[in-house]
Parts: structure tokens; C-alpha cells; sequence
């Protein structure tokens, strides 16, 4: 396939219930050239890269291969104009060998509808050989390591004779070297004459290996230019964006020596949480910033209980609790809306009501010594959440399945709001929901530190940290590094401690 | 005939039309708006009452048929007491299986538990001389024991619950063998021990009346407990329910302990209605109590496995059984007939529920 000059994304709209994900973006990428798309989470690139591998429609706007108009209705067409995607999570098949994964969907070469090993390996072996990868094609990929394994993606491209690269997060959980041998790929593919789009949240990478850059916040392109003429303060900026400085919101004032509810010392679970120490207490809300793969998630979740970490010691009011189970957490009176309601929060089958009253059967009993529950009383307290939540359904019998993302993430918090726990931890609480949904979460967190309870507040969204937090430490690579109170807390400070390195 | 079942499904359908507009009741399982373009809310009705009560109606239309082509002796109470009675040990572990099918894990072992059972009394009792009281209860505590170790290899141990279960199962046959030297049995077995299921009660066998308060105990447990509602969520998402404070791994390891239980009862049934033991009589329950809680899960709550339904689906495979063995066919005939209704009552449910 012959090298592209160019492909763009112009005017591109893409809204989903509640949410404007694209709003007018325009994005373009040159063949022999690399293109560091940057951007907050949530500021639209990974929607406009599932745009450009046919995963999704576009509502408007129209995408340009060389200046002509293309549609991609599915993954296929995608391929079939030569775009290949490296993506975040990989899309490999780890029980297949390497060569197997390079050729897959390619349509391995065969005799007589048998595959010819010999060829499919030395196909694998020749790609390889372009990166210089030094890995046997007949390794099961699941033996590889992840930077290995996201060179075999590369080599699928190649093998695909791929004209577009889109690389989400490359560099994820890869070494110094790994990521200097991938730099030195994509710098052979642009002599190549492929195109290169390089999605990544650290500067100091777009900085090394792209030639042009395009920022993007709340679904909008905001700025382009060459790499050469900006600075990492300029692309930061760009990145937050002026004027999210202000805010509607009156910040939280710092109580005055709050009772120390929770302290976290040294938790670790080898190579995800390094040592963390934390300390909560009442009236506080506190948040934890951090780039995706920080380690925010995984330090909360050992602290709850979902999973359990190898060292360290958690102290409840006071006391050293054993927290090895989220019932434990839960008895200890620390409680997690987790960040994926989908897989962690909702029983999708069960309706509104059983999903509400699951965690805290127990009060919505017959009689206290039976563990039968009253209906009644289910549907009268699963009613009253839905009144205050303002949650969406005609009825509390509605199965949660068909609700919008949104409505699920409410019943999710409806599931803890009165539970009578000391630590309530959200867990990105405002990701798919609208503005006004979003306002009501921040207002729900305020109350319950008003009332005495702590709160933690993981979200990739800084400005709702400066918003709603009376402190917030910054996590990087497994470790707690910074720690910002009061007037201190900025979108800027965040930002810039979070992406140095 | 046929006039009849369309009026009385017509006459449904409106039914039907008024539970989906309804607000109040149970959750509904089919809503109008999601369906096909080119269907009516007629036609929703009639595939949401479809899926919800398409077995009972095929059940029902069944026992109408035999009774007609053999009115002397098909409905009669003596014949009905005879379905019961037979269906009572089917009942028994059905029912104790669609506990864990509700949580999503499998039990292949209660068919080796049954024989087990049934070969662990009658060895005790008749080669070791206990009181048959005390094999009861030992046997018994055998089933918790048996359904524990499923339950700990299973759940704790992250063990397949398939391969497991089905593992477990040859063993249980080998203890059994073991124990009995695989010889049938006809001398010496208690009359107490006997009196437990050829016995009455107002007029009804015993076994009904201990499947009976089994079914409802176990309908209490899943429907009307927090134990219950428990298990249906970590049916429907165990993260969801482990981080909700559930305990998954506890009631997964009790619903084993349920279902060796009811293969324990079910054993000792067999043995004291028969007054004798012949060696491996429990793999003939598998098919039929999986057969059972599945046609089950087609009906009242379509796509989830749930006590009422599996009463429903042991009663018509007893009214099949006992229906065709009165029409005199011959064997091949009856597998026909018997396999062709059982497909058909579960595709026209699922046809109900596939326009979702």
C-alpha cells in the first residue's frame, strides 16, 4: 500500500447520552511525520481514536484519506485503508504464538487449507526484524513482556502494510530502555513515510519524539503546532485550559482539627503501591490525583478490602484493623463505590430497589431476629434514594440494566449514602455523568463531611479535585509524592506534579 | 381443543397487556418498548406472557391431553398421588440444585452422592448393625461433609465446578462400592427405615410430604431471605456482590452443602421405598433434575432459575413419564415424545424472550 500524505478528522461531533464527547474536533496527521495528541481524561481523544478504527459513527464531521472523504463503518474498513492501533489494554491473543498473533486476520498463509508455519514465521521473523525486536515467533505471547508484546502489535500493523499508526499510551508500565527502543521504531516508520499519531499524558516523550502536537480539552482541538516552538509550561496551559481557574464553587475550608478517622501506613502491594501513607479525618475530603496506571484504584481498593495488600497497616479511630475481605472494610466502616459500576458496582439483572439495599440488608428486615426482608420497607427507603439522588425511573422495580450510565452510577451511590460508615471512597463517582448529576455527587460528598464522616475523591479530573477537596495528595508510579491543602490546590499544581518525572 | 387454548391465550394476552403497562409488581421481564419494529403490543403481550408462562401452559395443555385420551385412569387422585410420589425424590434434588445453578456454579456429584447415600444406610444398618435412626442422621451429616469439599475445592480453591463436581462424583461411586461390595440388597433393612418413605401421612406418602417442606424450605431460602437475595446477586455479579459486603465464597460452599443434603435424603429415600439397595442408583437423577431446574428457569422469572419453576418442570416431566407409560407405546416412542415436548416447551419460552 502506498504511503498516505494525509488524514484528518474535521468538524467532528460525537454526543452521548449526557455527554458531549466531541465537540467540533479537527485533528490531522501527515504521512513521514508523528503527531503528539495530548489532552486531560475525558478531553475526547480516545473517542477520536475509536472514530478513526471504525469502532463508532460520528453524529458530524467528516473524516479525509488524502483529502477525499472515507466512511468506516466497522474495524474492517478501518484496516482496509491501512490505520493499525496499538492500544492502551492490549488487543492481542495471548495463547497464540507471536507469529500467529503478527499474521492474525491477515489471513495466514496456507497449502491446501493447512497453514504453512515455515511461512507464517518467517513473515513474523521479517517484521520483527524491522524493529528490531529480538523475539522468536514462536514464543506464546503470553510469556513476553508488555512492552514485547506492544512491538508484536506493531508488527501486526506492519504485517498489515499499515499507513497510520495511533498509539494510545504507549509507554505504559515500560522501562527507560523499553520506551527509548520504541521511540527508535516509530522513528524508522516515519522515515518509512508512515503516519504516527502518539496519544501519551507524558510531556517529556512528546517532547523526544514528536514533530508536531495537537491539544485537545473538552472535545475541542484548543491547540496545534510544531513541537520545536513550545514549552512543557505552554502545553500545560494548553492542556488545563485558562480559564478552568475559575469556579462556580465556593472551595471547602478546612476544618479545624478534625478526629483522625482513618490512617494508611505504609500500605504496599509490590509494584502497583509502594509504601503509601495516608491520613483522613472527619469533615475532610480529600483527594487523590493521578494519571491513569498511577495507582489511585489499586492503593483504595486495598484499603477497603477488595483486594489485599502484602505490607502495611491500616488504623481505624484509632485501632489496627484487619481489612482482608470488603466486609471487613465494610465492619471496619469503610466503604468503596468502585470506579467501574458496570462490573463492580451494579447486579444488572437485579432492579433498582435489590441493588440499593444489597450492601445493608440487614435493616430492612421483617423483624430484627429474622433475616427476612420487607419489601416494604425496601421499596420505601430505595424510593426515598431515588427522590434525593433524583435517579431516573418510572419505578424502583425497574431492572438497573436499561438505565443510562449515569442513572446506574447514582444507584451505585445510593447503595452507601446512608450507610452509617466513617470512610465513604469514591472512585471516579462523576465519570459519564452530566454537569448537574456531577454537581449533586459533589454536593452529596460535601454533606457527608459536614456530617462528621471523611471522604476520599480519586478523579481524573482535576478541576472537581480543586473544587471539592480540602486536601489532595498526587500519586505517581505507586507512591504518594505530593500533597497540596488548601489554597494550594490548583489545576496547575496537579497537573504539573503529576506529569513531572 | 384447540379453540380453547387459542381463547384462553387471547384472553392471557390482555392479561399480559395490562402487567407491562402496569407500575406496580414484579419487575418486567420484556418491556414493550424494546421490541422489533414490525411487531404490535399485542404481539409483545402475547411473547412476554409467552415467555412467562409458555411452559405452564404446555404443562397444563399436556395433563389435559392425557386426560382425555385416557380419562378412566389418567385423572384420577390415585393416579395423581402416584406422579406425586414418584416425582418426590426428583423434586427433592432439583430443587437443592437450583441453588447453586443460581450462583451460577454446577453439581454433577449428587448423582454418586444419592448412591452413596442409599449404600452408606443400608451398609451401616445391615452389615454393621446401627440403629437406622443413626444412619439416618450419619448419612445425612455424609452429604454436608460431601458438599462442603465440593464447596471448599470449588469456591476457595478456585477449582472448575464442572470438572470438580464431576470428579467428585467417581469418587463418591468408588466409597460407595467400597462400602458395599456392589451387592444388591434385599434382606435386612430395618422396618423403621422403611416405614420413612412407604409411610403416610393424611393419606399422602411420606416422601411428598418431605419434599414438600423440603421445596418450600428451599423457596423460603432463595425467594424470601437475605440468604437468597444474596445468591441471586452473586449470580448476577459476584464482584458486584463480594464488594457489596456479600460473603461469595460462604454461600457458594453452603449451596454444595444444599444439594448434598437433598442427594443424602434422596438416597435414603430410594433405599426405604424400595426396602433394598442396588449399588449406583443415583446416576438415573442427573439428566432429569438438570432437565428439570432448566425448563424451570423458562418459566415465571424467563432466563432465571428459581424454585416455583423447577416444581413446574419435575411435575411435567412426571406427567410426561407417567402419561406416555399409560398410552402403552413402545419405549422408542415414548423417548420421542418425551424429548419433542421438552424441546418444544423451551424454545416457544425462549421465543418469548429472544424478542427482547
Amino acid at each position: 500500500m502506498r504511503a498516505l500524505e494525509r488524514v484528518e478528522a474535521r468538524g467532528i461531533v460525537k454526543t452521548y447520552p449526557g455527554v458531549v464527547a466531541l465537540d467540533g474536533a479537527n485533528v490531522a496527521v501527515e504521512g513521514g511525520s508523528i503527531l503528539g495528541l495530548l489532552g486531560k481524561n475525558g478531553a475526547g481523544k480516545s473517542t477520536l481514536i475509536k472514530l478513526l478504527a471504525g469502532v463508532i459513527a460520528p453524529d458530524a464531521g467528516e473524516l479525509l484519506l488524502d483529502g477525499a472523504p472515507i466512511e468506516l463503518h466497522d474495524p474492517h474498513a478501518a484496516t482496509a485503508h491501512g490505520f493499525a492501533f496499538v492500544h492502551q489494554e492490549l488487543a492481542d491473543v495471548p495463547n497464540l504464538t507471536v507469529a500467529e498473533n503478527v499474521g492474525l486476520g491477515l489471513g495466514y498463509p496456507t497449502r491446501g487449507g493447512l497453514v504453512r508455519r515455515r511461512a507464517l514465521r518467517a513473515q513474523a521473523a521479517a517484521v520483527l526484524a524491522r524493529l528490531e525486536a529480538e523475539i522468536d515467533p514462536e514464543t506464546p505471547l503470553a510469556r513476553l513482556s508488555i512492552a514485547q508484546r506492544r512491538l508484536v502489535m506493531i508488527a501486526h500493523g506492519l504485517a498489515a502494510d499499515a499507513r497510520l499508526f495511533v498509539l494510545d499510551e504507549p509507554t505504559a508500565s515500560l522501562t527507560d530502555d523499553e520506551i527509548a527502543h520504541l521511540h527508535r521504531v516509530l522513528r524508522t516508520l516515519r522515515a518509512d513515510g508512515v503516519a504516527i499519531v502518539y496519544v501519551s499524558h507524558r510531556l517529556d516523550e512528546v517532547f523526544a519524539v514528536t514533530d508536531r502536537v495537537t491539544v485537545m480539552r473538552d472535545g475541542r482541538d484548543v491547540f496545534h503546532g510544531a513541537t520545536a516552538d513550545v514549552d512543557k509550561p505552554r502545553l500545560i496551559e494548553q492542556i488545563t485550559g485558562t480559564r478552568g481557574a475559575v469556579e462556580a464553587r465556593p472551595r471547602r475550608v478546612a476544618p479545624a482539627g478534625g478526629e483522625e478517622l482513618l490512617r494508611v501506613e505504609r500500605l504496599t502491594l509490590p509494584g502497583i503501591v509502594e509504601g503509601a501513607d495516608l491520613r483522613l479525618h472527619a469533615g475532610e475530603v480529600l483527594g487523590i490525583a493521578g494519571l491513569v496506571g498511577a495507582g489511585r484504584s489499586e492503593l483504595v481498593r486495598l484499603i477497603c478490602g477488595a483486594d489485599r495488600a502484602a505490607s502495611g497497616r491500616i488504623v481505624v479511630r484509632g485501632s489496627e484493623r484487619r481489612i482482608r475481605s470488603p466486609r471487613d472494610g465494610m465492619e471496619a466502616g469503610i466503604v468503596l463505590l468502585p470506579e467501574d459500576r458496570k462490573t463492580q458496582g451494579a447486579v444488572l439483572g437485579f432492579s433498582v430497589r435489590k441493588n440499593i439495599t444489597l450492601p445493608a440488608m440487614e435493616r430492612f428486615r421483617l423483624a430484627k431476629p429474622l433475616p427476612l426482608p420487607s419489601q416494604r420497607r425496601e421499596r420505601a427507603a430505595a424510593g426515598d434514594l431515588v427522590t434525593r439522588l433524583r435517579i431516573k425511573v418510572a419505578d424502583v422495580e425497574q431492572p438497573a440494566l436499561h438505565l443510562s450510565g449515569g442513572n446506574q452510577q447514582k444507584v451505585v451511590l445510593a447503595k452507601w449514602l446512608d450507610s452509617d460508615a466513617d470512610v465513604f471512597v469514591f472512585d471516579e463517582p462523576t465519570h459519564g455523568i452530566d454537569v448537574e448529576g456531577k454537581e449533586e455527587v459533589y454536593d452529596l460528598m460535601a454533606e457527608l463531611a459536614d456530617q462528621g464522616r471523611g471522604v476520599i475523591f480519586i478523579s481524573s479530573e482535576f478541576t472537581e479535585l480543586v473544587s471539592s477537596c480540602n486536601r489532595v495528595v498526587v500519586m505517581r508510579d505507586g507512591r504518594l509524592v505530593e500533597e497540596f491543602e488548601g489554597e494550594a490546590i490548583s489545576d496547575a499544581a496537579l497537573v504539573a506534579s503529576c506529569y513531572s518525572h | 381443543m384447540s379453540e380453547h387454548l387459542t381463547a384462553s391465550a387471547q384472553s392471557a394476552a390482555v392479561d399480559g397487556s395490562v402487567q407491562t403497562g402496569g407500575t406496580g409488581g414484579q419487575p418486567d421481564p420484556a418491556p414493550a418498548g424494546r421490541a422489533t419494529a414490525a411487531s404490535s403490543p399485542v404481539r409483545d403481550a402475547a411473547a412476554a406472557f409467552a415467555a412467562r408462562y409458555g411452559l405452564l401452559v404446555a404443562f397444563l395443555a399436556t395433563v389435559v391431553v392425557f386426560s382425555a385420551v385416557r380419562s378412566s385412569t389418567f385423572p384420577t387422585w390415585r393416579n395423581a398421588e402416584s406422579i406425586l410420589t414418584l416425582a418426590a425424590p426428583s423434586l427433592i434434588i432439583a430443587v437443592g440444585l437450583t441453588v447453586v445453578l443460581v450462583m451460577q456454579d454446577f453439581d454433577l456429584s449428587f448423582g454418586g452422592m444419592i448412591g452413596l447415600a442409599g449404600g452408606a444406610a443400608t451398609a451401616f444398618m445391615v452389615n454393621h448393625g446401627w440403629a437406622w435412626q443413626l444412619a439416618v442422621v450419619v448419612v445425612i451429616g455424609l452429604g454436608v461433609l460431601v458438599g462442603v469439599l465440593n464447596g471448599f475445592m470449588v469456591a476457595y480453591l478456585g477449582g472448575n465446578s464442572f470438572i470438580i463436581t464431576l470428579a467428585m462424583g467417581t469418587v463418591l461411586a468408588g466409597v460407595e462400592f467400597g462400602l458395599t461390595d456392589q451387592a444388591t440388597v434385599y434382606d435386612g433393612i430395618p422396618a423403621g427405615y422403611v416405614q420413612i418413605a412407604s409411610g403416610e401421612l393424611l393419606g399422602l406418602s411420606n416422601q411428598i410430604w418431605i419434599a414438600a417442606v423440603l421445596a418450600i424450605v428451599v423457596w423460603v431460602l432463595l425467594e424470601r431471605s437475605e440468604i437468597g437475595r444474596f445468591m441471586y446477586a452473586i449470580g448476577g455479579n459476584p464482584e458486584a456482590a463480594r464488594l457489596s459486603g456479600v460473603r461469595v465464597l460462604r454461600l457458594r460452599l453452603l449451596g454444595f452443602v444444599v444439594v448434598g443434603v437433598a442427594a443424602a435424603v434422596v438416597g435414603i429415600l430410594l433405599t426405604s421405598q424400595s426396602a433394598s439397595y442396588a449399588p449406583n442408583g443415583g446416576t438415573a437423577y442427573l439428566l432429569p433434575a438438570f432437565a428439570a431446574v432448566f425448563l424451570g428457569a423458562a418459566v415465571f422469572r424467563p432466563g432465571e432459575f428459581n424454585v416455583l419453576g423447577t416444581i413446574v418442570g419435575v411435575l411435567f416431566l412426571g406427567v410426561i413419564q407417567t402419561g406416555l407409560t399409560m398410552l402403552d407405546l413402545e419405549t422408542w416412542v415414548i423417548n420421542l415424545v418425551q424429548g419433542g415436548i421438552l424441546i418444544t416447551a423451551v424454545l416457544v419460552s425462549r421465543m418469548g424472550m429472544a424478542r427482547r
